[in-house]
């Protein structure tokens, strides 16, 4: 298993826990991780342009289509975004040679012959639960936790959809695995209020204090992600709010304090 | 999650309404991997009420108290239709088996029985189903009886007005009162939407203050109905903590499509068929099947953003739903199926589609036709074989049946998924062992 | 010669440099870049840095300050392990140039007093002067040349200084060589000698002494017989020996301006008769003093300004601690340095996560080193004037596409907290009105929106939205099989916690859907719907007809950018 790793913009400014648990983890599991020279997944241009998104998508896909290994990362938002694009390019034959045009000017092509992953069903399918289940040495038995996937890594399926999304299961069971309990929480496929922030604070702070609230009322101990979004965003929310407050945790942290790795190297 | 791509499932089920969702269900309940094509948006117009039989014959427009007596009848009047094909115990148990799966899932419903109930909905008229949400049940005694009962509801919340089903039901129902509150939180919105109006219940704060704004209401009434806003995933839980809140039994009321109850039932049932290990192809659909030269797989080509995958399975369930949910076509003079072009049973020519009364009681010849099958539920083909041996058709696309003036919906959807994943598992382990 | 002139230029220039550089570091404590950095006195920032000052120089930050002097201030770690080969080109510059000044230009305060003897004809000097002199012209060389090799695609902004300051730069080393040249070969300059320190102008009395001084000396006499007898250069040396030695070392290891006096020779003569020994000195010494007072006015101030914010920059709290940020007081006065600390190198950029975006988008306030110019241009009010409408709403745009990675930062040769400051430019460009779109858009009501979009003559192609920019809003199959059922709204998030007038949304996605079925787009672009979307695509998953409700959404907000900000910046320029 090699992937190249796509951290995005905000794993390594913000929450370099995040990079660090992944690449401990991953290494530990036998996951090769290749860097390589990529920049922003395009997100924040899709507001702006859709062909300036895709732009910057594409060629972040072409770096890796180079280098010939899939795409692999730990944001749901990145995912969710370089899916898009490759929907948008896979549908739109104007569209990508319009593209082709601005990567050719880097030496660039995409072709679509490397596909883009995501962190849960990496380990969820290709490491495989029963391989993960064999590896953990240091249950972490009593802990209930509430999985919080990351909307783009669910929605919309025909995207992204690395598993049922009115329904999905991959979590928990990743959650299973380390010997925790996955909690059952109504707003659990809620956004996490971040992609609001800008736009209406206030709104954004609801929503983000509501699945706090449910978290707890539903008798989890700590809020685990697979998004650094949505991490960020549970702390900021919580930092300096008086309100009962729950812990967060990253699921790389929680698979590798599981796996027995040194709580140092994941960050913690 | 089974069934990786590449691999070969054992059933592969085009269509998600309710038989698609039944047949994937019952599909995996019995051990066979599974792939399931379609969004489950024809389960958002549902009620959450299960019809079993409620009305045979159409023109008479006769309801029946109980189910098995109108089977019979139908079995007696009309051979071809597809619930008379099917044994009674065997519809029960399918109903069981489904009900069974849904309360596994959060979604309970009361005790199936013998007999058809009646409840009243949010405009105020009666409807007769047979399998009844358990938040909804308390209001068919409630009916019967006509106690003492209060109605509420939410002020924004258009689609459910307790003013008019007092109105409707009011003048042979004297203990039946009204009252409109403010939906705590949601004082200062407009327009009301009964989802956030459940998720919000979910939360215990909100909980607490709304049902602190109803008590003082009660009165003398022994029941309460609301509209189906009691909570989504928690509906059960919600539910009881208004009862055990309030002190006396509490019903929703069903509300108009698309409902709570209706996202509930979807979400139920993918819950359900995601925790049995379902592969689910939501946003795809199916551009065309090939099957194969060895006789032994069908190849599903997908379309959607999924186009190009290709997805084998050793039996294909066609569950498409006939015009809504786009399994028929209704071509300028004929009506066809949609992916195969299969042959449909339909009226001669298209001035033969309606009757020229839109409301005529018999209903309309086009609402019988759909696919014909042979006695294993696999569609014939123009010559009248099967059109290929793994090939099978449950549900609605079916012909000689009008569910909707039946009132046999869902008796339809559930009975013939499970007689016809009965019929794959024989099938598939004949081939195995043959 | 006379330098009557010198000093009187000297002391002009002294001062203008001292007035310009008390002006610009004045600015920062003046110099407001943030809202937050509105809250506090130039006079608190003053005290603020004085107090820092105190407690670097004699807490326990001390060594980190002496540290980032030496590693960071000297030997410039941060640009070595991001760019070698300009590491190379700026050392070079400031060893050469740091050299020049203190042996050369500052010979009567340092060299004479160091070295005894020291005469700039002799050696080393001759050869160090050249060596120096070389660095710096080779340094610039490299800067230019790293520079070529990693450019983004835009010009640099305001280059012009900063070209003319390099020219300058230039101008001094090349006229200093061609001054030191022309003394080689000029035999005026000979006789002056020969007169004052031989005492003699004496023709024959001198014919040894040319003969030694044409042959290995470089001066050009015209006059003088060729071959030039090998017993007289012999007796040359004599009086070589007597009367010039002291002064006077072989000039050949001057290996640029020897070199070049030899190829100056045929001209040397007309030279003499015009004076180029006066006016190439004044030319030199000119610029230098140019030089001087212009440092304040240029990007070269970062001379002063680089090492002082990295020292600041050592001595502040850890900035991997920033969720506690430190102070106001000082964090509004390290803004307005670093403003001043960039040098321009564009480091910053050949990293920057959306460089591709502002190639594609043709929009250079994307990258770090125009924005921390447009930043600048804003908190000194500048961006806000008359004329500067397009360039602000451009600097608008980069500072909300930037998507906070923190690569600028992490390679910024000198230190500076660049995240720090696009969020304070962000937060000026809010107060000024600059808001990013979400914004802007939500502070008009939809139905405001759509009036203005009526009131604009339609250009052609410009009503219904353009088929390759938003395809989907462009194509009716792609909305027309909603039904209204109101699904999308019924699983809305936002719609769901809308819960307060204030900040309430206005349409619900149904309704957003039913604009578009009607034709009506204009009404949606506005609206807060649109632009309050949590972007999590419950709608779009939810919906039974396969509508792509959220990605719709995402065209509409693309559109109204483009067609709301013509309106809007009609509106503004009115």
């Amino acid at each position: 298993m090699k992937y190249a790793l796509f951290l995005g913009c905000k794993i390594p400014s913000q929450l370099p826990a995040y990079e660090a648990s992944t690449r401990a983890v991953l290494g530990h599991l036998g996951v090769t991780l290749v860097d390589l020279r990529f920049d922003c997944c395009g997100y924040p241009a899709r507001s702006y342009s859709r062909d300036a998104f895709v732009v910057a998508a594409a060629r972040n896909l072409a770096l890796a289509e180079r280098a010939g290994l899939d795409l692999l990362t730990p944001c749901s938002c990145c995912f969710g975004s370089l899916r898009h694009a490759i929907r948008f390019l896979s549908e739109d034959a104007e569209l990508r040679a319009r593209v082709a045009q601005t990567l050719a000017a880097e030496g660039l092509t995409w072709s679509g012959s490397i596909g883009v992953e995501h962190l849960l069903p990496l380990l969820a399918r290709e490491v495989g639960v029963a391989a993960l289940a064999a590896a953990v040495r240091v249950p972490r038995s009593g802990l209930r936790v509430a999985a919080q996937y990351g909307c783009h890594a669910l929605r919309p399926s025909d995207v992204s959809g690395i598993d049922n999304p009115i329904a999905p299961t991959m979590f928990e069971t990743l959650i299973r695995v380390t010997g925790a309990t996955p909690v059952d929480w109504p707003r659990r496929l809620d956004c996490c209020g971040d992609p609001l922030h800008e736009a209406n604070a206030p709104l954004a702070g609801h929503m983000t204090r509501a699945k706090i609230t449910d978290a707890l009322e539903s008798g989890a101990q700590a809020l685990c992600s697979a998004c650094p979004h949505c991490q960020l965003r549970f702390d900021a929310v919580q930092a300096g709010s008086t309100d009962p407050a729950i812990q967060t945790l990253l699921y790389t942290q929680l698979l590798g304090l599981a796996l027995g790795l040194p709580a140092k190297s994941l960050g913690l | 999650m089974t069934g990786a791509r590449g691999d070969i499932c054992d059933v592969a089920v085009i269509g998600a309404g309710m038989a698609g969702m039944s047949a994937a269900l019952f599909a995996a309940e019995r051990g066979l991997s599974c792939i399931q094509v379609g969004n489950a948006g024809s389960l958002l117009f549902a009620s959450g009420l299960l019809d079993f039989l409620g009305v045979h014959p159409v023109p008479e427009r006769q309801l029946w108290q109980s189910p098995l007596e109108a089977l019979a009848a139908l079995g007696r009047d009309e051979p071809d239709h597809p619930l008379a094909r099917l044994d009674a115990d065997l519809i029960r148990s399918a109903f069981e088996s489904f009900v069974t799966a849904l309360g596994a899932a959060g979604l309970a419903y009361a005790p199936l029985g013998e007999r058809n109930r009646k409840l009243f909905t949010s405009i105020g008229t009666i409807k007769t189903t047979y399998g009844v949400p358990r938040s909804m049940v308390a209001g068919v005694r409630v009916l019967e009886q006509r106690s003492p009962c209060l109605l509420v509801d939410f002020r924004g919340l258009r689609e459910f007005s307790a003013a008019q089903i007092a109105a409707t039901l009011g003048r042979n129902w004297p203990g039946l009162r009204q009252q409109r509150i403010e939906f705590p939180g949601y004082e200062a919105v407009p327009e009301l939407y009964a989802a956030h109006l459940a998720r919000a219940l979910e939360s215990g704060e909100l909980r607490a203050r709304t049902i602190a704004r109803i008590k003082p209401l009660l009165g003398d009434a022994r029941s309460l109905g609301v509209p189906a806003v009691l909570g989504l995933a928690r509906a059960s839980e919600v539910h009881a903590a208004f009862e055990a809140g309030l002190g006396l039994p509490v019903f929703e009321i069903p509300t108009m499509p698309t409902s709570v109850p209706g996202l509930r039932l979807r979400t139920a049932l993918e819950t359900v068929v995601s925790a049995r290990g379902v592969l689910r192809r939501r946003q795809a659909s199916v551009r065309g099947l090939s099957f194969g030269a060895d006789a032994a797989t069908i190849t599903l080509e997908l379309d959607g953003a999924a186009a190009g995958e290709r997805v084998h399975a050793r039996a294909v369930v066609l569950a498409t739903g006939r015009f809504t949910g786009r399994g028929l076509t209704a071509e300028r003079k004929q009506v066809r199926e949609s992916i195969l072009g299969l042959p449909v049973h339909q009226p001669a020519s298209r001035a033969a589609w309606h009757q020229r009364d839109f409301l005529d009681p018999s209903g309309h010849a086009i609402n019988r036709a759909g696919l014909l099958t042979d006695a294993a539920w696999r569609p014939l083909d123009a010559q009248g074989r099967p059109a290929w041996k793994r090939l099978y058709a449950v549900g609605s696309i079916l012909a000689h049946q009008d569910w909707m003036r039946s009132k046999c919906g869902s008796g339809l959807a559930i009975a013939t998924a499970w007689g016809a994943i009965e019929q794959v598992a024989r099938d598939l382990r004949a081939t195995a062992t043959g | 010669m006379s330098t009557a002139l010198f000093h009187p230029a000297l002391y002009a220039s002294l001062a203008l440099c001292a007035l310009g550089l008390a002006w610009r570091m004045s600015a920062w404590f003046r110099v407001r870049v943030g809202p937050d950095a509105c809250t506090v006195t130039p006079w608190q920032r003053m005290v603020a840095a004085l107090r820092g000052v105190a407690v670097a120089l004699f807490g326990r930050r001390l060594f980190r300050v002496l540290g980032a002097l030496v590693l960071d201030a000297l030997l410039l770690r941060r640009l070595y392990a991001n760019a070698k080969l300009r590491w190379l080109g700026h050392q070079l510059i400031l060893v050469g140039f740091t050299l020049l000044l203190l042996m050369h230009a500052l010979a009567a305060l340092v060299s004479e007093k160091l070295f005894q003897g020291y005469q700039p004809t002799l050696e080393p000097y001759l050869f160090l002067r050249n060596l120096f002199g070389v660095m710096v012209l080779v340094g610039v060389g490299l800067l230019w040349f790293g520079r070529r090799r990693e450019r983004s695609g835009f010009a640099q902004a305001r280059a012009f200084l900063g070209a003319a300051f390099v020219a300058l730069l230039g101008f001094v080393l090349v006229s200093g060589f061609l001054l030191e040249a022309h003394k080689i070969a000029s035999p005026r300059a000979f006789y002056r000698m020969t007169e004052q320190y031989a005492g003699t102008t004496d023709a024959e009395q001198l014919k040894p002494l040319r003969a030694l001084w044409a042959s290995e000396f470089g001066v050009a006499f015209a006059d003088l017989q060729q071959p030039i007898a090998a017993d007289l250069v012999e007796r040359g040396r004599e009086l070589q020996r007597d009367a010039c030695a002291s002064c006077h070392a072989k000039p050949a290891s001057a290996f640029v301006s020897y070199p070049l006096a030899r190829l100056l020779a045929p001209v040397t003569g007309l030279m003499d008769a015009a004076g180029a020994d006066t006016w190439l000195w004044y030319l030199h010494v000119f610029a230098c003093l140019l030089g001087l007072a212009s440092l304040p006015f240029t990007r070269f101030f970062h001379v002063l300004a680089a090492p002082i914010s990295l020292l600041v920059d050592a001595a502040a709290p850890q900035r991997a601690l920033s969720a506690q940020p430190y102070a106001i007081e000082a964090r509004a006065s390290q803004r307005a340095l670093a403003l001043d600390a960039c040098v321009r190198c564009g480091i910053c950029d050949e990293r920057c996560s959306v460089a591709l975006l502002a190639r594609y988008l043709g929009n250079p306030d994307l990258l770090p080193s125009h924005k921390l110019i447009a930043t600048g241009a804003l908190a000194k009010g500048r961006l806000l004037r008359s004329g500067e409408e397009e360039h602000a709403l451009r600097a608008a745009e980069g500072a909300f596409l930037c998507t906070d990675c923190g690569r600028c930062t992490s390679r910024c040769p000198v230190g500076l907290d660049l995240e720090d400051l696009w969020q304070a430019g962000r937060g000026d460009l809010a107060v000024a009105g600059l808001a990013p779109p979400a914004q802007w858009v939500q502070a008009r009501p939809a139905l405001a929106w759509a009036e203005s979009l009526e009131a604009v003559p339609r250009q052609h192609g410009l009503a219904a939205p353009d088929a390759a920019f938003a395809p989907l809003s462009a194509d009716r199959r792609s909305f027309s099989r909603c039904v209204q059922c109101q699904t999308c709204t019924n699983v809305c998030p936002v719609v769901a916690h809308s819960t307060d007038a204030e900040h309430g949304i206005d349409l619900t996605p149904q309704k957003v859907m039913n604009l578009l079925r009607l034709g009506l787009s204009d009404l949606a672009l506005g609206s807060r719907m649109v632009w309050d979307c949590a972007s999590c695509y419950q709608c779009q998953e939810s919906c039974p007809e396969g509508v792509r409700v959220a990605d719709i959404i995402y065209e509409l907000r693309a559109l109204a950018v483009r067609r709301l900000g013509s309106v809007r910046s009609r509106r503004q320029a009115a």
